[in-house]
């Protein structure tokens, strides 16, 4: 049996650095999940390719905080948007800087991860 | 299952800003219970206490400690948190128990305190109850979870800002009836759409407040209900349920899985259907949350639920009365008693107790709550003796 601690949310950390979403592929069923999923939910398996997606897709929905939480005061204005990963049934979510009104970021723009800062979590950045 | 299980005895604190401990807080409303069934606490076999942030009053591992100062520290406790749906999932673990026989009497109490904390660290500890990692770690709230959630339900179906506002004025109306509510205000839908926007689409108004309290029930087989020669009601169904718990995770946004699958079970145990439900205390911890709970819950068609608050159908004299104590959103919303103190609604609403806020010729009732944006639910069905 190994004795590895595991460490889901580093690895989707370092992906997101780069642009990507990391995505769990079952071996055993193809079922697809975001890499922090431990167990596939379709037949129980942990057996995965690791896949890692770009990091572009378009908003399902967002709201803009405009009472930010604890840590996120030093944004201007920002939304916190799920958008659906391209080319994946999968959704993911994260912070969009500079968004004020709802006309600013309609539902289904495009947007795309750039990256992943410590203090606020997954960034994105509306693409034209 | 064995044992028919009753409501016998049921107390509330007043919600709002309270200034006692929490360990007082709760005896305030355990003296209550206990009084209401005419019991001594001797015969309280067990405690079931439901909490979420004793931490921030310097006292967790409540359930000892609260069976300590109730002069009975022999008696067994369990302290159990499912963030905001605490209390119903409690009460179900409760119900279970007394079902199953393995107590003949017990208590059921919900305890919150808040406040005293602040509003930015309120606001903090609530996002905690999120998938953190996706959610309250990337910037969202949970007003602006419930926020995501009314953007894609108005979005998807045809209702607007102000249907959602008449959920707002609806419940403000019930609460202004109910002497324990923390916001006993008058408010109009004009009210609601102008004021301060806390995360878009959702303002002040739609949102409920932060909230101090205790709600508790003593729970019991048949046989005791029907010797302590006191009112009592039965439970005659019981469901739980559950979501993904990132907003992110689910299919369909518009809808909280969890509810359904609570409510099919506990309409199915009760042999009932929607339509025999006379009202409900249902979630409402956001307006958009009462939209989507009175579709989940089967009495009206999905994408309806803002029109039935529109068209007055959820009001106390409409169709299905939704929220006659005012809800979350006027009675208040702390955080581990909410379901218990749903549950004290209903047996004050059948014992005679509910004053002008009652509805005329209730039998039986139904009670939801969930916690998070639905991870967990639960739902009961209650009935008049």
């Amino acid at each position: 049996m190994k004795d590895e601690s595991i460490q889901t949310q580093n690895k989707f950390i370092d992906s997101a650095i780069k642009g990507k979403i990391l995505v769990n592929k079952c071996r055993n069923c193809g079922q697809l999940m975001l890499e922090t999923v431990y167990y596939c939910p379709v037949c129980s398996k942990s057996d995965f390719e690791l896949v890692e997606f770009d990091g572009v897709g378009t908003v399902v929905t967002h709201t803009i905080q405009a009472v930010a939480p604890e840590g996120f005061e030093d944004l201007d204005s920002y939304a916190w948007v799920v958008f659906s990963v391209d080319n994946t049934p999968i959704r993911a979510s994260g912070f969009l800087p500079g968004i004020k009104v709802p006309a600013d970021l309609p539902i289904g723009s495009k947007v795309k991860v750039t990256g992943y800062d410590k203090k606020h979590g997954l960034s994105l950045q509306k693409l034209p | 299952m064995t044992n028919s299980v009753c409501v016998l005895g049921a107390g509330s604190t007043r919600y709002g800003k309270l200034n006692e401990s929490i360990i007082e807080i709760a005896l305030n409303a355990a003296k209550g219970a206990i009084d209401s069934a005419g019991i001594t606490p001797k015969e309280i076999q067990a405690g079931y206490i439901s909490n979420v942030f004793g931490v921030a009053d310097k006292q967790v591992h409540m359930a000892p400690v609260l069976m300590s100062n109730l002069g009975i520290p022999n008696v067994p406790g369990l302290t159990i948190e499912s963030a905001c749906g605490s209390g119903s999932v409690m009460f179900r673990e409760a119900y279970a128990n007394v079902a199953a026989g393995f107590y003949d009497c017990l208590l059921a109490l919900g305890v919150e305190k808040v406040t005293h904390t602040g509003t930015t660290q309120s606001t903090t500890l609530f996002s905690y109850c999120s998938d953190f990692f996706y959610e309250g770690g990337n910037g969202a709230s949970f007003p602006g979870l419930f926020a995501s959630i009314a953007r894609a339900y108005l979005t998807t179906h045809k209702a607007t800002e102000e249907d959602l506002a008449y959920v707002a004025v609806k419940n403000h109306d019930n609460g202004l009836l109910n002497p324990k509510a923390h916001i006993r205000k008058k408010i109009t839908v004009e009210d609601v759409m102008n004021s301060p926007v806390v995360a878009s689409p959702l303002k002040v108004f739609d949102c409920c407040p932060f909230s101090d309290g205790a709600s508790a029930v003593i729970l019991c087989t048949e046989e005791f209900a029907k010797r302590s020669g006191k009112p009592y009601m039965k439970v005659i169904g019981s469901g739980r349920g559950a979501s993904p718990a990132a907003v992110q995770g689910r299919a369909d946004i518009t809808t909280i899985p969890s509810t359904v699958a609570a409510a099919k079970q506990a309409y199915k145990m009760a042999g009932l259907r929607p339509e025999d439900i006379d009202f409900a205390e249902v979630h409402d911890c956001f307006t958009i949350a009462e939209v989507i709970d009175v579709e989940d819950l089967g009495f009206f068609k999905k994408g309806t639920g803002a029109q039935a608050a529109r068209e007055g159908a959820t009001r106390r004299d409409g169709r299905i009365p939704i929220n006659p104590s005012g809800g979350l959103k006027s009675k208040g919303h702390p955080i581990g008693a909410t379901g218990i103190g749903q549950v004290v609604e209903v047996f004050e609403q059948f014992t005679g107790a509910a004053g002008d806020r009652t509805v005329k010729d209730a039998e039986i009732a139904l009670t939801h709550n969930f916690g998070a944006t639905g991870a967990s639910a639960a739902v009961h069905i209650f009935q008049k003796v």
